[in-house]
């Protein structure tokens, strides 16, 4: 195992790693930009190292500056979590060539699985199934028409290099095709740096639906099963859960996409955590999306049905020792769902709603995981990702689990900016979810309109705000209704002299 | 205690005495009832009104969380003249302020306009999409904080109406 590992990211999945790397007994090295200086990660780590201002192209997108910051700190490894270099096939080459290890697949793999165009024509090779289209980039108009006429309308045009929904047009209609084929390619191209686009088959009422998988350097290569996530708000995931409705109704398809999973995987030589995205047709018909060759943000889902630690797993793998775990002896339990809450506003098209965090209630209690990357206080910088914290919750069917997840969103308060926290309360109440029914264009389909408050509800807002607001006009001086002095005088006698925390532990030991 | 209240958007007022309250909004019923109310984290209040527990929290900027559900609220000491410019009816002071990080696009008043309700004050643009911040009542443009070009963060007043 590593001495001292290096975490080349920011926010929750920084605090995930260094928590993983402290249960391994591994030193931590964080990195942040000027806006993360005080980020809850760099407070958590055992070193850390600036990496410059805040913009990522010149903080966590700086493969010198990253590189640089192991070496100088003596770190062995470097994690890259997911999102900025973790898909980088140059920084995992970088990263090997200056005799650092680095923690996730070989390369190679990253490079045949990174691009769209490269991954299908792999998938297509091993024998998976993928959504019926392009193999290569289109060249121009005429080649989209005669390809969109063979696959028969709708159809998608995507970004080769992409993901996240950029550089992605639906086209129902010929007469469209010009105008969004344009518009992709330019998006992709400001978003990726090559206007490369394909053309796919729309499936309709899909299902997104991945696979986790998990190898080593010596030859295994297994599936850790499946995670749903179908709730998604322009083509970024909200809700994630595992088992996914559609196995819990057909489990055989769990070792069916499993296999596929696998297939794909061995043909890229691939190696550490991955997962492979599949959508789902009504028929449960499955289809090859993309690899994400690395830890994905929804990790926790897995780690909670299985029982398995990726990021230890992922330390091990790296190091070179073997996965020790058979296909076999993989087995799920109960059903975990994540919430991803982001400072943005539901209510306002999804807006970032970067900001400083006056204050924090977080959940807690029985088969509750925050994986969270703040605290009261911490200001989110405008810079990146507003994702704050992801809420995971595990109980032994969906619905205990449903219930449980908004019993915990209840109990989370989080002031001074906007979250989504509220509106993650009305997609659990929604029937469809509850039964399961449900494609990726529930969130665009269905109206979740916010809870208006009850008179009462706005008279304890009014007696709040009243309260507060006497309070800090007149620091020090009893409020006209302030009541707290019958918590201080005991409704019972006292019977043990002596100070108060002894005395009312010894009355509690008489009960 | 007395205090006029705006909760989303809509006048009303509060009297608390001692223990005991009454809420009332405009052509809405009054509600009364005992209560008790302890502050717990801070920001954050335990409510209890007739035995029913309202866990009451700042959120956002201008609004409370009650049991996480967001209110747009403000409360005004009616004996506080500064807090107190017009009449009730037309909402006091009110800042308007930016709801997300942007820039302004253009600002549509100068200070001393008259102002009707509704009236485009400021253009933000954040993320490609502009937005047309409209002035909450009639009054007049005490303010202007901002110009054409400036970033703003959310949360920053642009312009304060009276």
């Amino acid at each position: 195992m590593f001495g001292k590992v290096l975490v080349a990211n920011r926010g929750e999945i920084a605090v995930r790693l260094i928590r993983g790397l402290r249960e391994s007994g591994v030193r931590s090295v964080a990195v942040y930009s000027d806006a993360d200086r005080a980020s809850l990660a760099v407070s958590l780590a055992d070193e850390a190292a600036r990496l410059g201002p805040a913009p990522a192209s010149e903080s966590y997108l700086h493969i010198d500056k990253i590189l640089n910051a192991a070496r100088k700190h003596g770190a062995e490894a470097i994690h890259p979590g997911y999102g900025f270099l973790s898909e980088n096939a140059d920084f995992a080459e970088a990263c090997g060539q200056s005799g650092i290890v680095f923690i996730g697949p070989p390369a190679e793999a990253i490079r045949k699985l990174g691009s769209k165009t490269a991954a299908r024509r792999l998938a297509i090779e091993a024998g998976a199934p993928v959504v019926p289209g392009t193999q290569e980039k289109i060249a121009n108009l005429d080649q989209a028409r005669q390809v969109a006429q063979q696959l028969g309308y709708p159809v998608l045009i995507k970004a080769a290099a992409g993901g996240g929904g950029k550089g992605m047009r639906s086209v129902e209609r010929e007469q469209d095709l010009a105008s969004a084929l344009r518009d992709a390619a330019s998006e992709a191209f400001r978003a990726f740096g090559s206007d490369e686009v394909y053309l796919e088959k729309q499936v309709l009422e899909p299902r997104h639906i991945e696979i986790q998988i998990l190898g080593d350097h010596h030859g295994r290569l297994i599936h850790l099963g499946e995670r749903e996530c179908s709730l998604q708000r322009r083509h970024q995931k909200v809700v994630e859960e595992s088992p996914s409705p559609v196995m819990l109704r057909h489990p055989e398809l769990r070792a069916r996409m499993g296999e596929a999973a696998l297939r794909i995987a061995r043909a890229a030589g691939y190696a550490n955590a991955g997962t492979m995205e599949f959508l789902v047709d009504r028929d449960r018909n499955f289809y090859f999306l993309e690899a994400n060759t690395r830890l994905q943000v929804e990790h926790p889902v897995t780690e909670l049905v299985t029982g398995l630690d990726l990021v230890a797993w992922q330390l091990h793998i790296a190091a070179g020792e073997r996965l020790t775990i058979s296909q076999t002896e993989v087995s799920w339990r109960g059903s975990a769902m994540e919430c991803r809450i982001y400072a943005e506003d539901p209510e306002n098209g999804f807006l970032p709603s970067p900001g400083r965090i006056a204050h924090l209630h977080e959940p807690a209690g029985p088969g509750i995981r925050l994986d969270s990357g703040v605290y009261p206080g911490w200001v989110v910088p405008l810079d990146y990702d507003p994702l704050l914290a992801k809420l995971v919750a595990w109980a032994p069917s969906r619905d205990d689990a449903i219930r449980r997840l908004d019993r915990a969103l209840a109990e989370y308060e989080i002031g001074g900016i906007r979250t989504n926290v509220a509106f993650f309360r009305r997609i659990l109440a929604d029937p469809d979810f509850r039964a399961g029914e449900f494609s990726t264009a529930f969130l665009a389909t269905h109206r979740l309109a916010p809870e208006d408050p009850s008179p009462e509800m706005e008279a304890a807002a009014a007696i709040a705000l009243t309260m507060e607001e006497a309070m800090e006009d007149a620091p020090g001086e009893p409020l006209p209704a302030a009541p707290s002095s019958s918590f201080k005088s005991p409704t019972h006698p006292r019977l043990i002299d002596g100070p108060l925390w002894l005395a009312a532990g010894r009355q509690s030991q008489l009960r | 205690m007395k205090r006029d209240t705006r909760i989303r958007g809509r006048a009303g007022s509060i009297e608390i005495e001692a223990e005991s309250f009454q809420y009332q909004h405009a052509g809405g019923e009054p509600i009364k009832g005992r209560f008790f109310s302890e502050p717990t984290e801070p920001g954050s209040r335990a409510v209890v009104i007739d035995g029913r527990v309202y866990r009451v929290t700042r959120g956002a900027r201008g609004e409370m969380l009650v049991n996480g559900v967001a209110t747009l609220i403000e409360v005004f000491d009616p004996r506080d003249l500064r807090a107190r410019p017009a009449a009730m009816a037309s909402g006091g002071r009110s800042e308007i302020f930016a709801r997300m990080p942007g820039k302004v696009v253009r600002v549509l008043v100068s200070k001393g306009d008259s102002v009707e309700a509704g009236q485009g004050l400021v253009v933000v643009e954040a993320m490609k999409m502009q937005n047309e911040m409209k002035s909450p009542k009639a009054g007049r443009v005490a303010e202007v904080r901002t110009q054409p070009g400036a970033a703003v963060l959310a949360g920053e007043t642009l312009i304060v109406v009276e």
